[in-house]
């Protein structure tokens, strides 16, 4: 093994890393603040890659542009979600661990409501486009220009939802809603607001994935639920709750993942599993978890 | 100011408070007296819209608030500083205060209201970048009554604020409920220390099993003979 393969498999686990982190940031959000293990949370990565695929193919819209167009779509889809269902849900359940359950089973629903959806409207078959495929050498190793691309607006997007977090007024209500949502209420906080708010901004990161990642591989309808279980791993992976943890777990977990790819491509997901296990046995709080 | 009026709230079946009625008057100190369970944190919380009453109703200001969420009663210049601190653990001393300011008005004078917070208590401007959880037990409860008033409140709610403190902290607590009265904060108080509420009480109201068993001058209720028995060990 060469340093040229060594830069290669870094680099290519950094570049997809970038896609993992925003998609457990969005995870982590829904789990931590809204107390929704959202099963579904992968369709809007393909919603978002599909809803990008359509709009450059059928209309010519570039698809860095495609981010400010299906970034807030696919927020409001995930604000009203939670407006509507997931509120009935929690004022029906008598008990916070009795919405987790129920509030799971409908986004396995919603799960396969949104999947059939997309099946029927665009097949099952791979789709893609070629959008700033040229080559790029990084001291040896060669990646398309997309890809820098993407990686570049992945950390963007991830540090400006950190500061959003850290700095504003709106960034605290969240962090304090999180850690005590009652406080948070008489302290002045809406706090259906701001859990829907979490669950809308949930969907947002993971379709602003969904439109970097369609400039970089093919998309298929049926490939929301790979991404999911990734998402949840990564958000065990840095820390049930910590939003730097899920930025950071997503780069670990992308570089690992080309470790294994590099020496037996079909193992990748046995070992992201097998990682999860250890991870629960060994250390359930994660790498930055409290 | 505060008007409760038979209010009945329940736990899912189970009825915690009944037909109980209470009034306050602007920049009065009313105390809150009884037992572990008699329903002392269930009136607040009932007035602070954690919970609603299944009937009965709440005016503060000439407005009605039963029923309404806690963060529209927030608004309107309700501060309840809760049993346990219920501080945000992983927040710094400063972003807890900064959420104690988060209603429309405050916010606009947080800067201002901090300095006055930070005068009361000086001990939480050195300790403003650490995080609440890091904070001793004296600390916490400074921070969670800093938080408080925070909002510019009409109205204070304040639920065993010296429990689990020292006795030269407790002290610390009922020389600042003393301050902010003379600001002309208006004092709703729970406290398990009942000789030494009564004496910066104007009035009080003693809670048994949920009902109000009696009302009166806190003067008076030092000399009655059940008060005496059952909470003053006399």
């Amino acid at each position: 093994m060469n340093l040229v393969t060594v830069l290669d498999i870094f680099i290519g686990g950094v570049l997809i890393g970038g896609i993992y982190a925003l998609i457990a940031m969005g995870l982590s959000l829904q789990y931590g603040v809204s107390r929704v293990l959202n099963v579904s949370h992968g369709e809007f990565i393909m919603l978002g890659a599909f809803a990008t695929w359509v709009l450059y193919t059928s209309l010519g819209i570039n698809p860095l542009i495609s981010l400010v167009i299906v970034g807030p779509i696919i927020f409001v889809i995930g604000y009203l979600l939670h407006r509507t269902l997931f509120r009935s849900l929690f004022k029906s359940s008598p008990s916070l661990p009795a919405f987790e359950g129920s509030s799971l089973l409908a986004t396995f629903g919603i799960l396969y409501i949104i999947q059939n959806i997309a099946i029927i409207t665009w097949g099952s078959s791979s789709k893609g486009y070629t959008f700033l495929a040229s080559p790029v050498n990084l001291g040896g190793a060669i990646f398309s220009a997309n890809r820098l691309l993407t990686l570049g607006f992945a950390i963007g997007i991830g540090v400006a939802f950190y500061v959003f977090l850290a700095r504003t007024r709106m960034g605290k209500a969240i962090r304090a809603a999180a850690q005590d949502p009652d406080a948070a209420g008489l302290m002045g906080v809406n706090i259906n607001q701001v859990l829907a708010l979490c669950f809308g901004l949930g969907t947002l990161l993971t379709g602003l994935a969904g439109v970097l990642y369609s400039m970089c591989f093919s998309i298929q309808a049926t490939m929301g639920l790979g991404f999911t279980i990734i998402a949840i791993i990564v958000v065990v992976l840095g820390g049930l709750g910590s939003i730097p943890g899920s930025f950071l777990g997503g780069f670990i977990l992308g570089i690992i993942g080309q470790i294994v790819t590099y020496f037996e491509p079909s193992l990748s997901l046995a070992a992201y599993y097998i990682i999860f296990i250890l991870l629960l046995l060994v250390k359930p709080t994660g790498i930055l978890g409290k | 100011m505060l008007e409760v009026c038979n209010i009945d709230t329940f736990y899912g079946k189970i009825q915690a408070l009944w037909g109980v009625s209470l009034r306050i008057d602007e920049a009065e100190i009313v105390a809150l007296v009884g037992a572990n369970g008699a329903g002392k944190t269930t009136l607040l919380n009932t007035i602070s819209g954690l919970l609603c009453p299944a009937s009965g109703s709440a005016t503060f200001l000439d407005k009605r608030i039963d029923g309404l969420t806690p963060h529209y009663i927030a608004e309107l210049g309700i501060s309840h500083i809760p049993e346990g601190r219920r501080l945000f653990p992983v927040m710094s001393v400063r972003e807890n205060l900064e959420m104690g300011a988060y209603t429309y008005h405050a916010w606009k004078r947080k800067e201002e209201t901090l300095e006055e917070v930070y005068r009361v208590f000086p001990l939480l401007k050195e300790r403003e970048g650490q995080l609440a959880r890091t904070l001793s037990g004296g600390e916490q409860q400074m921070l969670a009554m800093g938080r408080g008033l925070m909002s510019r409140p009409r109205l204070c709610m304040f639920d065993e604020p010296s429990s689990g403190l020292a006795p030269r902290l407790v002290l610390e607590v009922f020389k600042v409920i003393k301050t902010l009265r003379e600001q002309g904060i208006t004092i709703l108080l729970i406290e398990q220390n009942v000789k030494r509420t009564l004496e910066i009480a104007d009035r009080a109201y003693v809670l048994e099993n949920g009902r109000i068993v009696s009302e009166g001058k806190s003067s008076e209720l030092l000399q009655n003979n059940h008060i005496k028995k059952a909470y003053l060990g006399l």
